[in-house]
């Protein structure tokens, strides 16, 4: 069975909607500025990502921001755009056939800390009671089902910097084996100062700019936002004749089983994952027209993702580019708002670059889109992902009818 | 569902660490309750607490699983998970003496449930935050802090590369991260997965819940508890043909959510969406009400969802249907309930008598358990499970 994506939200640090979203990425624009969320000044860094042109009360009720925390407000806000995109009319996301199913690394970390910081500072009188039931991860998709309605699965994954290609991952395999037929999907993170500062203390955060591939990347930068998908079954699309952005095509996981922080030398679980993403779409690598990276600006990262182009693509270099270098690292929300970056490529034509390339890096050997749009085929792309806990998941994303018909899975 | 084996399970919990030991204790005639030992709390400093209504694992030793080389930055809720994981591994013979024995690494996955992450970590970095200062967090546990750091720790140290696929849902993801691991198993994604959750007790988790004012007082009522458990699930067939012993087959799996009505908190407990999952779960597994010889369910002693949870599995199952309640000896154990939940089904299919009995009397015979989990936020799962292959 078929699965496409029929409409996309997004809150970002360079746009709300996907039409500001893309405009940006497209220009090269930066989302990356100084933090004004916290106090930044004791900890010898302080960009990010930060979204902060995000109004709740745009996108929610009074008595919806109120109960929930940043992260769930992002990620509600960003479920109503992508239905709204999708043209899905009232009630059609009612019942037990819609589920919602998201992905995060730290779900309501906001909630968390404020409680945390009361109980440390004031002892537990000082923690507020009705506060409690707000924090937990588990809350994203509860929110957003409970304002649309869903009755079916509602799930979460915290699968850290992969979550959002997860959790597509997941929703398209809960369509394919027919446990639903409509899923609000992706993932939402919101930057907080304990993440900030942990990245700071791994020595793993860049001065000022994110510089994926670049010989002198000195690091990630932190971001934050939601990117959020509505995918459908095609029985379901065609039924409400739905405009289709986006198939689906297949999706690869696997666990480098290595470190909890790096990825492994030899790239040998990213490489299966992508390799997955290929083979389940019935393709062969020749197929793919373009590569979002995971793109952090690590050392690490980049050079271990430079291992897998060439060990999947051989000599034939795909054109490549990182997001992040306009984003920051979204953390959690990072792939699913690619995955919606990816769509928009496949719509246009377009890739998106990235900017702040300077020096080409031998360990880096790949066709970097550097600092300029490119225009180019883009039929097939692959959305790639690695994550804290040796998570790689790899999604394969085609323009309509550029993929062959789906074979039966078999267990 | 096609039919899953459960070919291994691995657990730490209140009743002790190891299967067979849990399993036991559970069997064991008198009451399982009087049975936990009183050890003093290990987890944290509880010195200033009269009696706290929590259970811990005791005697929690992890050393003597896995070795003292490269524990110290390791958190509680890693160690409870990693340990579990390990004994499952070797209970299903895919491990011998810590070596592979059956199946390849790459071919073998995790799918684990956990609610709140490692409460322990978040605190202790935070406290350094807010009484020194934030520059001075310890970055070898930063990486605890993350969700999925304790799952993917379990791949680490047991070398399962296939997937990883963390869940949280409450004290429904362990019976959740069983519906995904189906999934993944359908897919042809992995030949094994170890399946189930964790969740480790901290002072904060402790006060979060006793401030909500839900836990029990004078040894009555709900505890908090901890521990994990993995179940390795095996497509049946292929569980078969490899030779495993198959403790019991998981046949049916069923879930749904209801929009919380309170509009403050969310809090929110039905009946009808655990009457719904009952049902999604009896007609996933092809049988009806009555072929449910017992219901392991999750009643904790939080009397607004035990009487929502009773009462749905009363209006599907019928008022007589035996229940047993295992979160009075393991305490509500969140991400790992479910997981706990499915031992205390799998101890009765191999013919203990059901402990915690709450209505109904010992069946004769138990052959089809449904198992059974109300979250806080109105959703709730249900697992069906049958004695051998």
């Amino acid at each position: 069975m078929r699965v496409f994506i029929t409409g996309v939200g997004v809150i970002s640090s360079i746009g709300l909607g996907k039409d500001a979203f893309w405009k940006a990425l497209a220009e090269g624009k930066s989302g990356i500025s100084p933090v004004e969320a916290f106090d930044t000044s004791n900890l010898g860094r302080s960009n990010a990502g930060e979204v902060k042109a995000f109004h709740p009360r745009d996108h929610l009720s009074a008595a919806e921001v109120r109960r929930m925390g940043r992260c769930s407000q992002m990620a509600l806000a960003a479920a109503r755009m992508a239905i709204t995109d999708a043209a899905l009319p009232e009630g059609a996301l009612s019942g037990p056939r819609a589920s919602v199913v998201l992905g995060t690394t730290m779900g309501e970390a906001g909630v968390l800390e404020d409680l945390d910081h009361a109980w440390i500072a004031k002892g537990l009188p000082g923690v507020r009671r009705a506060w409690i039931p707000k924090y937990g991860s588990t809350l994203l998709p509860i929110h957003v089902a409970r304002a649309i309605g869903a009755e079916g699965s509602v799930l979460t994954l915290p699968a850290a910097c992969a979550a959002g290609n997860y959790a597509i991952g997941l929703a398209c395999d809960l369509i394919r084996a027919g446990k639903a037929d409509v899923i609000v999907t992706g993932a939402a993170e919101m930057l907080q100062e304990l993440q900030y500062s942990g990245f700071v203390r791994l020595a793993a955060m860049a001065p000022t700019k994110c510089q994926p591939f670049d010989l002198n990347r000195q690091g990630l930068i932190l971001g934050e936002g939601a990117g959020i998908l509505v995918v459908e079954s095609e029985a379901h699309a065609v039924r409400r004749n739905a405009r289709v952005l986006a198939e689906v095509g297949g999706h690869g996981m696997t666990c480098d089983a290595y470190h909890i922080t790096r990825p492994h030398p030899e790239a040998a679980g990213s490489i299966g994952a992508m390799r997955q993403a290929i083979e389940r779409s019935g393709l062969q690598p020749d197929a793919v027209d373009f590569v979002n990276a995971h793109g952090t600006g690590t050392k690490h990262n980049d050079a271990a993702e430079s291992k897998v182009m060439r060990d999947v693509f051989g000599d034939r270099k795909v054109p490549i580019s990182s997001m992040k270098s306009m984003l920051g690292h979204c953390m959690g929300a990072a792939s699913a708002l690619e995955a919606i970056g990816c769509l928009m490529t496949l719509e246009t034509g377009i890739y998106p670059p990235t900017i702040g390339y300077e020096t080409p890096d031998p360990e880096c050997d790949v066709d970097v889109v550097a600092n300029e749009a490119r225009k180019g085929k883009a039929d097939i792309v692959l959305n790639n992902s690695l994550a804290f806990g040796g998570y790689n998941s790899v999604t394969c994303l085609a323009r309509p009818g550029k993929l062959p018909a789906p074979k039966e899975t078999t267990a | 569902m096609k039919p899953r084996a459960i070919t291994g399970l691995g657990i730490t919990s209140a009743l002790g660490t190891g299967s067979t030991e849990t399993l036991a204790a559970l069997a064991a005639p008198s009451s399982p309750a009087t049975a936990t030992a009183r050890t003093p709390i290990a987890s944290f400093d509880a010195s200033s607490y009269e009696d706290p209504p929590i259970v811990e694992v005791p005697g929690f030793d992890p050393t003597k699983y896995l070795g003292d080389k490269g524990l110290r930055t390791l958190d509680r809720l890693t160690k409870l998970l990693v340990v579990a994981a390990r004994l499952s591994l070797h209970d299903a013979g895919l491990k011998k003496d810590g070596q592979w024995a059956a199946l390849a690494p790459e071919r073998v996955g995790v799918c684990c449930s956990n609610a709140y992450g490692s409460l322990e970590a978040i605190t202790e970095l935070d406290r350094v935050a807010v009484l020194e200062d934030a520059r001075y967090i310890n970055p070898a546990k930063f990486p605890n802090t993350v969700s999925n750091s304790a799952s993917g720790y379990v791949s680490i140290w047991e070398d399962l590369r296939a997937l990883n696929v963390s869940v949280s849902d409450g004290n429904c993801g362990a019976l959740d991260a069983i519906a995904c691991a189906d999934i993944f198993l359908e897919t042809g994604r992995a030949e094994a997965i170890l399946t189930g959750g964790g969740e480790a007790m901290s002072e904060a988790l402790f006060l979060a819940f006793d401030k909500l004012r839900v836990l029990g007082t004078n040894g009555t009522g709900a505890r908090i508890g901890e521990g994990a458990a993995f179940l390795v699930l095996e497509p049946l067939e292929l569980a078969k043909a490899r030779g495993a012993k198959v403790l019991a087959t998981i046949t049916g799996y069923g879930t749904s959510f209801i929009a919380p009505k309170d509009d403050v908190t969310l809090l929110f407990s039905s009946s009808e969406a655990l009457e719904r999952a009952i049902k999604n779960a009896l007609d996933d597994a092809g049988i009806t009400a009555s072929d449910v010889d017992l219901v392991v369910s999750g009643v904790s002693g939080i009397a607004r969802f035990d009487d929502e949870e009773r009462t749905a599995i009363g209006k599907v199952l019928g008022s007589s249907v035996p229940v047993t309640a295992p979160k009075q000896v393991f305490g509500e154990t969140l991400g790992a309930g479910g997981a706990l939940g499915m031992a205390a089904a799998l101890a009765c299919l191999d013919g203990s008598a059901p402990a915690c009995l709450v209505s109904g009397s010992a069946p004769a015979k138990v052959d089809t358990v449904l198992v059974t989990s109300v979250g806080y936020y109105g959703n709730a799962s249900a697992v069906v499970v049958t004695r051998g292959s």
